[in-house]
């Protein structure tokens, strides 16, 4: 077991190190200087003198390798460098940012793994009926659908058409609410986006609980069960959805980045304040250094989901700590 | 469609695509023959401005018109040959490496496989789409840059599938027969190993196209797409960026485009998976590695 976390553990300081060495490598690598990409356009209308400061003020005149180290060094401090839109810290900016996607991000995994996981269970114990049939065709729709698009059907119909929902945003602006209201507020406002996330997550869990569910009742001791007199539900609920719930966990990680993306899109198109839409902003605005301070947040954050799940399965599958 | 590889057990059988698989055929059918016809069937030049802007549809304009006065029929109808090309080549780019990948892992094994399966796992792990966004902010948008970072960002799950097919097809017979007999690896690699997963990978490649036509679609929604070029994700990035949903114009502007997007990603995955299950050994009982 503990070989195990070690060859994961290596796995991810090894993608960590590579988003470092691309963060640090793309600006350099750019035709023109690289000065352009982490000072910002106007450096063309600087004269020889200050470029040269600047030069020196980024470290640019030193070796490369230096400058990795030192780039190195001031991330593992969590300095991310100054957006030169804002010029504020770009470690601020990805902190009042974080709550929003986390929050969203981990109710839409809660909500489409419970849906999910449950529809998928269905699924297979009724294998080739309506509901089979019909829950397939419907997830396999919603893995079809673009999900910025999906998102703007849903302010069109439920925010502009029939104004059950705010447009965009997070909460009502210039409004100082407490308590109840608040909250209230702020649930009128993630709801469409929610839904949208939580729509696009369902599919990838809903095939591999079904496929799992599938393999699991096949068993022999399914079949035990059954012959020793087990009722149908508590054939299904102790015994099959338990076991078939395990490739889901693996699944659940692997899902984590897509999950991911899928709220940088949703972000965006709500204008949810997020740290998808700050990347979002950034793109449009050709603020270099908060793209790529957001690009290495948003890996490490999926990294550390990734060692918690390891960390939590064994809990789940005894199995695996006797190996 | 080609036929599956010999197998060891059981009879040979030609795969059967079933309804859902020619269902995911017709909708490429008429969606290929839309772009390839496009001159042709398109009523205006979608670059033109033929008309007054913001139009409702009309007898003339059958989806309206977009903010400068392009007919949005025309846009779609030659939308789908930027959409459906970007989709196949950058699924043909990704289905090259990860062909190559798989069967290089899968039949070379040792520290080979270990590096290269390490390799996929990393690709997997890391959220693609922040990174893309991150590539063609820095690449810059244009056609061919869309195409080569999707290629070299979809690989991965294709050579995972196809390593796996390749270890269940390294124990064949006519393999271990050809090696007994003296072939060089590299020659029993290129001359039957290969053959062998092809059909696997045709499927692979169509469930990679599918994927590819989605972020297409969001790259070029998101702003990152070519400028020059009109898909279907662009045509969207418009009707955003002029609120096209909140006015009724979403349901001509907005509504079609996106059903565009989902008629071409669901087809290719109908064909994608009808032909997985009868090819991946994994999903029928008694396939599996020796």
């Amino acid at each position: 077991m503990w070989r195990f976390f070690a060859g994961r553990g290596a796995q991810y300081l090894l993608v960590i190190v590579l988003t470092v060495m691309l963060n640090f490598a793309l600006p350099r690598m750019m035709p023109g200087s690289p000065l352009v990409f982490l000072a910002g356009e106007d450096v063309g209308f600087l004269s020889p003198e200050q470029r040269h400061q600047l030069y020196a003020l980024y470290g640019l005149d030193q070796p490369q390798w230096r400058q990795f180290l030192t780039y190195a060094a001031n991330l593992a401090r969590g300095q991310l460098g100054y957006s030169f839109q804002r010029g504020r810290p770009i470690a601020h900016m990805i902190g009042e940012r974080l709550p929003y996607t986390l929050l969203l991000v981990g109710t839409a995994l809660i909500l489409a793994t419970l849906a999910g996981a449950l529809l998928g269970a269905l699924a297979a114990w009724r294998r080739g009926s309506a509901l089979d049939l019909g829950s397939l065709g419907v997830v396999m729709l919603f893995e079809s659908v673009p999900s910025f698009w999906l998102a703007m059907i849903f302010i069109a119909v439920f925010a502009a058409g029939l104004g059950w929902f705010p447009v965009f945003g997070a909460g009502t602006a210039g409004v100082a609410l407490a308590g109840w209201p608040l909250l209230v507020d702020r649930a009128r406002h993630i709801a469409l986006p929610l839904a949208t996330l939580t729509i696009i997550t369902i599919p990838g869990i809903y095939l591999i609980m079904r496929y799992s569910m599938l393999a699991v009742l096949g068993e022999l001791y399914i079949a035990t069960a059954r012959a020793k007199g087990v009722s149908e539900r508590a054939v299904l609920r102790r015994h099959a959805v338990r076991n078939a719930l395990l490739p889901v966990a693996t699944v659940f990680m692997l899902n984590l980045g897509f999950i991911v993306s899928g709220a940088t899109i949703v972000e965006t198109v709500f204008s949810y304040p997020g740290i998808g839409r700050l990347l979002y902003e950034a793109v449009l605005n050709r603020d270099y250094p908060v793209i790529q301070g957001t690009f290495f947040i948003i890996t490490v954050s999926v990294i550390a989901a990734n060692i918690l799940c390891d960390l939590l399965y064994p809990l789940i599958d005894p199995r695996v700590r006797q190996r | 469609m080609a036929a599956p590889p010999a197998q060891q057990r059981g009879p040979r059988r030609r795969p059967a695509l079933g309804p859902v698989g020619w269902a995911g055929v017709v909708l490429l059918v008429i969606l290929t023959g839309a772009a390839v016809l496009a001159p042709l069937i398109s009523p205006y030049d979608p670059e033109e401005t033929v008309a007054d802007p913001f139009q409702p549809p009309s007898r003339s304009h059958l989806l309206g018109t977009n903010d400068v006065g392009q007919d949005i029929l025309s846009e779609l109808i030659h939308g789908a040959r930027i959409s459906l090309t970007i989709g196949f080549l950058a699924a043909s780019i990704a289905i090259s490496i990860g062909t190559a990948v798989g069967v290089a892992a899968g039949f070379l094994g040792g520290w080979v496989e270990i590096v290269l399966m390490r390799a996929v796992d990393l690709v997997l792990v890391i959220p693609f789409l922040p990174l893309m966004i991150l590539l063609a902010a820095y690449l810059g948008p244009s056609y061919w840059n869309i195409i080569i970072v999707i290629g070299i960002l979809v690989w991965a799950r294709p050579a995972r599938v196809i390593r796996s097919q390749v270890l269940s097809v390294k124990c064949l017979d006519y393999i271990e027969a050809a090696l007994a007999l003296g072939s060089r690896p590299a020659r029993v690699m290129m001359r039957h190993v290969l053959p062998a997963v092809l059909p696997l990978s045709l499927a692979q490649f169509i469930l990679a196209a599918s994927n590819s036509i989605l972020i297409e679609a969001a790259l070029s929604f998101l702003g990152l797409g070519d400028p020059t070029a009109k898909s279907w994700g662009s045509v969207l990035y418009y009707a955003q960026a002029r609120s096209a949903f909140l006015s009724g114009a979403w349901v001509w502007w907005v509504l079609p485009p996106g059903l565009l997007i989902t008629a071409a990603t669901l087809g290719f995955a109908f064909i994608g998976y009808s032909l997985e299950e009868v090819l991946n050994p994994k999903m029928r009982h008694g396939g599996g590695a020796c």
